[in-house]
């Protein structure tokens, strides 16, 4: 039974190794996606962090909402670092300007990729019949 | 690459937020229309407070219908927070000039959102407005045909008495 149990668990972990697929990266970071957990990975400010469906959505949604030339043109002595916390969600980030700019472009250039993503599994599959 | 974002959801995120807006905007129209009935109570035209009692159920229906969809389609929808409603009103007159403009508000709101949709190709969401357009075009001819009784009567005398007595009768049939 001990035995059956060790191999079993030998198997799932040989079993189930991670699957990435590139979306899009800068030399700052990637974004990379598992077709088999349904979700993304961003490797950013040093961690790798798991986002689902909703939580990448939520990311977006904070990144995009920096006011970046307010912060820039503010000349109080207030520190240079936003929190980025999203609800529901294991992470947060703690970023300096230029790398919530830097996030922002990897964060636009992924969903540009999964837009394009979107028109060709419409044009190769869903559209060609 | 499988398409996830297709996959977890029906409506683009554009399209969501403009759908959480309208959400807002149906929320407030429904705040608005239990206010006037509020004031339309207080001044005594009862007739008219039952009218703006029964406009602020419909637009709390229009907003759950939204509501619905943007849940039903696999997106967020967000419960609105509702302020800044106005309490009183300079004249009775008004109450019905501005429940006017807040459909007209309403109607261009929703052409805007089949604006996006023509943009994006979505005919799903499309075929879903097309019942608030309908809907808009009833409650526009209503709003319109309440402010016309200000002139049709008049004021004077026991005109605003009358106005507040056809208000509730005001039909909208089709053809």
């Amino acid at each position: 039974m001990y035995i059956n149990k060790v191999q079993y668990m030998q198997k799932t972990a040989i079993a189930s190794p991670i699957h990435f697929e590139e979306v899009f990266s800068t030399t700052k970071g990637s974004i990379y996606q598992s077709d088999s957990e349904y979700c993304w990975y961003v490797d950013f400010a040093g961690k790798l962090a798991r986002f689902d469906y909703r939580n990448l959505l939520k990311l977006q949604k904070a990144v995009y909402g920096i006011d970046i030339e307010n912060i820039l043109l503010t000349s109080d002595k207030s520190a240079d670092v936003e929190i980025i916390f999203i609800c529901a969600c294991d992470h947060c980030y703690v970023l300096s300007l230029i790398e919530i700019i830097a996030l922002k472009e990897l964060l636009q250039g992924a969903f540009v990729m999964l837009d394009l993503n979107h028109i060709i599994q419409d044009r190769l599959f869903r559209l060609a019949a | 690459m499988k398409d996830i974002m297709r996959v977890k959801s029906s409506i683009s995120t554009d399209l969501e937020t403009l759908l959480n807006q309208q959400i807002k905007k149906e929320a407030l129209s429904s705040s608005i229309y239990l206010s006037m009935a509020s004031w339309c109570d207080r001044n005594g035209y009862d007739n008219s407070a039952d009218y703006f009692f029964k406009q602020a159920e419909e637009e709390r229906m229009h907003q759950l219908k939204f509501y619905k969809y943007v849940l039903d389609m696999g997106g967020m929808a967000i419960s609105p927070e509702v302020t800044n409603i106005k309490l009183e009103y300079n004249s009775f007159r008004e109450v019905f000039e501005e429940a006017l403009e807040q459909e007209i508000s309403v109607t261009q709101s929703i052409k805007n959102i089949a604006a996006r949709c023509h943009k994006e190709h979505d005919y799903v969401t499309l075929e879903f407005l097309n019942w608030f357009f309908k809907e808009q075009r009833e409650e526009e001819y209503k709003a319109r045909r309440a402010v016309e009784l200000f002139d049709v009567i008049g004021e004077e005398g026991t005109g605003r008495w009358q106005i507040d007595k056809h208000v509730g009768q005001i039909v909208y049939s089709e053809g």
